[in-house]
């Protein structure tokens, strides 16, 4: 059986080499066939298909032997590439992600064989050439039943020292082989390569020598292969096998070392020799052994770079640090404490530094540990130029789809949720925004859309913006078709001005597609796109021009488990107001309250704004105050003002659950610990917004 | 240890001048009273939240849960947390006076007329004492959390 170490290196593999199969039959569908592009999958095939033969894994074996061949064809010249020739290798890309996710456990039994009669009839259908049958029962040894195509060369100089240890060696009876490894043109770790080699042989052997040197190895400065001088007591066989069990390396020739021209093969002359040069030997031996204890740790640093961990231990460190970060607070007024105490006493000083520089290194550990939370947006953005392409084939729309800044950092509970409302966004974009090519003709645009999905640093926030040069929003239809659904009022739509309209789209019930197709066009998207990314502390945005296109802007926090939030107080209680619903703050005085009817509200820049008073919700008391201080929240196009007694200032906080016997409690969205150990409320803005504020629009219209 | 299938160990409360116990392995710790913090929207029995050394963690007033009048702090109050199921939830009560070991054998179930008395695992007869033993699933049980889930946003609208 394979270790849980060579079980994750293959899966690794595996997901690189199929996704970049994927991206590379995107290419050869967008641009036309590519010497470059083909040679790149014809290796990613061949070196799937070698790891999972050797991992016994023979249904992906037998597949990726195929999609092999086509692209062997393909690079031969003898076939031309078809689109239902893509359409098939999407097909079988899909059938081989099923495969892996057989293997994991994820999915059920996988039945390979009708897509590999696909491509078997693809490859009949035009080649023509040897049937495709006729290759198949390759798989099982695959790349060692591959024929040398020339021969290696020779660089490995024999000289005394060596020869001295190949005999000494054979003594111990060991033999002494020189092998010859060249690895796949392609590979994109060298290094990792070599060092995999490296680790196996070492298991069965010593080796002694390699060409080039170990540490140029290491640093994948190598060209096509290298040559390495190995004892060992294993036969040819069993070390070839070996070797051929790592991926991409694609040759490999095993040969007994050969002494002044003699094979050495357990000479006797040679023990004549040993003890005369037996303290020679001892030295070499010694150097040899060296050079591997210097090689070793160095390859350890550029090879094993990253460490798997549970999230949930991240989350425990995590809280471990939050409990430092209380006992230096505490500290801080011990030595607040000993200063009243002693004066400005050495003891007293020292304290104080000890607390500063403990806050610091906690302050640090908490940055460090976020960002081991971080993952890259690309996790979710690799899996959308599929899905464009599948939209666009079927609603028979050309597109251009460009995606940047994949390498953008984010917290894995963001990335999780995030990719629901891209893959709206992105097909509303290409079914409402791209029009067909023709009409792209005809208004004198490019024949092909351009979609563009970027991601970037803003602040302490990510912007992911999703642009495209389709036909883009007019605000009068949107009014329009909103007052005939009854979304608004036919005077609420006359005052309501562009950019609010556009808002109009994330009203729910509202879609604007004339036809309900299964892409998009069921009228639940946009509000669910803006609910999905309002719950995660982001917010949309959009900005659009007729006939040019229309560009979202997605805002996001870096993290979910630290906010920003706005804390005031009320009485000796602390609250905490999340910053992203935080509008703005207004110091009032009691007067400027005024009521309708039963209900208090003031009046913010002509605009009239339901007021809340946090004691009220929180059954507090109200303190009797004559200033006063008013939060605005907003979340959507609701506004509402809050009541408070006492603004304290921007903060971060951790957000923590109020655990699992209180549950969700309305009104409330967790708890979080001040520096001095004190509990602090988080007020579910949002919540509180969309029960009691009002809305702007509605508003407007009255 | 023989003897351990034959004994039990409770952690012994009083609370209104009743001894009660709580089996010993649903016991994180008993701490001094400390400042809670109110929770808005919580049942009356729930006093606030408290931090634990960096965790959130509720308190119930468990006189209050009986249906008695609320504790009175004193400087023998204590809250004793506990751990059922999911739940880590802490109970003040008037004072913890000791852990008991005492043998299974003295545990009487708890009498039938007493109207609805789930919540009461038995009753150790032991050392001239009667302590009554707390099933903890049952304080701590579903149908007082939903009833926190069913308090809705009406309850605040009023306020406005």
């Amino acid at each position: 059986m394979f270790s849980d170490v060579e079980m994750m290196v293959f899966m690794e593999e595996l997901e690189e080499k199929i996704q970049l199969i994927n991206d590379n039959v995107l290419l050869l569908e967008k641009d036309g066939e590519s010497p470059a592009v083909i040679q790149e999958i014809f290796r990613a095939a061949h070196t799937i298909k070698g790891s999972s033969a050797v991992m016994g894994y023979e249904k992906m074996s037998r597949l990726t032997h195929e999609i092999e061949n086509l692209f062997d064809r393909l690079r031969q010249g003898t076939m031309k590439v078809t689109t239902p020739m893509v359409d098939i290798l999407f097909e079988a890309l899909d059938t081989l992600k099923a495969l892996k996710d057989e293997i994991t456990g994820d999915a059920g039994e996988v039945d390979e064989a009708p897509v590999i009669q696909k491509i078997k009839s693809c490859l009949g259908e035009t080649g023509g050439c040897a049937p495709a049958a006729a290759e198949t029962p390759a798989p099982a040894g695959p790349v060692v039943s591959e024929q040398p195509d020339g021969t290696f060369k020779d660089m490995l100089q024999i000289d005394d020292i060596l020869e001295n240890m190949v005999r000494e060696a054979e003594v111990r009876g060991y033999q002494a082989y020189k092998i010859n490894i060249e690895v796949d043109p392609g590979t994109q770790m060298k290094n990792v390569r070599a060092f995999l080699v490296f680790e196996s042989l070492q298991q069965v052997g010593d080796i002694i020598r390699s060409i080039p040197s170990a540490e140029d190895l290491q640093d994948g400065k190598y060209d096509q292969g290298f040559t390495l001088v190995l004892f060992t007591k294993e036969d040819q066989g069993e070390i070839t096998n070996l070797l051929m069990s790592i991926a991409e390396i694609s040759r490999v020739e095993v040969v007994p070392l050969e002494i002044n021209g003699h094979v050495a093969d357990g000479d006797t002359a040679v023990e004549n020799n040993f003890g005369q040069q037996a303290a020679e030997v001892n030295e070499t031996r010694k150097d040899s052994g060296d050079i591997k204890k210097a090689a070793a740790p160095h390859m350890e640093k550029t090879t094993i770079k990253t460490v798997r961990v549970d999230v949930q231990k991240l989350d425990s460190l995590m809280n471990l640090v939050g409990e430092l970060v209380i006992d230096r607070t505490r500290l801080d007024r011990f030595s607040e404490i000993f200063e009243g105490k002693y004066g400005s006493d050495d003891l007293a000083e020292n304290i104080l530094e000890i607390s500063n520089h403990l806050g610091q290194v906690t302050t640090d550990l908490q940055d460090e540990i976020m960002k081991a939370r971080m993952l890259p947006v690309a996790t979710v953005f690799n899996r959308l130029p599929r899905m464009v392409r599948d939209i666009a084939q079927k609603l028979g729309r050309e597109i251009d789809f460009i995606v940047e800044g994949q390498e953008t950092e984010l917290d894995r509970n963001v990335i999780e949720i995030i990719g629901d409302p891209l893959i709206h966004l992105i097909r509303n974009a290409i079914d409402h925004g791209i029009e067909p090519p023709e009409e792209r003709v005809a208004l004198g645009k490019p024949r092909t859309g351009r979609v563009k999905l970027k991601a970037s640093y803003v602040e302490s926030h990510i912007v992911i913006t999703l642009e495209d040069d389709g036909r883009g929003m007019d605000a009068a239809k949107l009014k329009a078709t909103a007052v005939k659904k009854g979304i608004i009022t036919g005077e609420a739509a006359a005052r309501m001005s562009d950019r609010e309209a556009l808002e109009l789209i994330m009203a729910p019930g509202f879609s604007t597609a004339q036809v309900v197709s299964d892409v998009s066009g069921r009228g639940v998207g946009m509000d669910i796109v803006r609910n999905q990314i309002e719950q995660i502390n982001g917010t949309v945005e959009l900005d659009t021009s007729v006939g040019r296109g229309t560009t979202f802007y997605i805002k996001l926090p870096l993290t979910l488990a630290i906010i920003r939030a706005l804390m005031v107080s009320l009485g000796e209680q602390v609250y905490a107001f999340p910053l992203t619903n935080v509008q703005e703050t207004l110091a009032i005085k009691r007067e400027e309250i005024k009521l309708i009817r039963h209900n208090e509200v003031i009046v913010v820049r002509g605009r009239v704004l339901p007021l809340v008073r946090l004691s009220n919700i929180y059954q507090m008391e109200e303190a009797d105050e004559e200033r006063l201080y008013v939060v605005i929240l907003g979340s959507a196009e609701r506004r509402i003002g809050v009541v408070v007694h006492r603004l304290i200032g921007e903060q971060e906080i951790v957000i923590k659950s109020l655990g699992n016997y209180l549950g969700q409690i309305t009104g409330l969205s967790g708890a979080t610990i001040l520096g001095d150990g004190r509990v602090a409320l988080i007020v579910d803005a949002r919540g509180l917004v969309k029960e009691l504020g009002t809305e702007e629009l509605a508003y407007a219209a009255n | 240890m023989a003897d351990n299938r034959n004994e039990e160990q409770a952690v012994v409360f009083y609370l209104r001048e009743q001894t009660y116990g709580i089996d010993i392995d649903s016991v994180l710790e008993i701490i001094r009273m400390e400042s809670i913090v109110q929770v808005p929207g919580t049942p009356h029995f729930i006093e606030g939240i408290i931090n634990l050394r960096g965790r959130i963690v509720p308190v119930m007033d468990l006189a209050r849960w009986f249906g008695l009048e609320a504790s009175e702090i004193t400087s023998s109050s204590r809250i004793i947390i506990v751990e059922a199921g999911e739940s880590t939830v802490g109970m003040i009560v008037d004072s913890v006076s000791e852990v008991l070991r005492f043998p299974v054998s003295c545990i009487e179930p708890p009498p039938p007329m007493i109207g609805n008395m789930e919540f009461i695992r038995g009753v150790a007869l032991f050392d001239q004492r009667m302590i009554i033993l707390l099933e903890l699933a049952r304080v701590l049980r579903e149908e007082e959390k939903t009833a926190l889930d069913q308090l809705d946003m009406n309850a605040l609208k009023s306020y406005v």
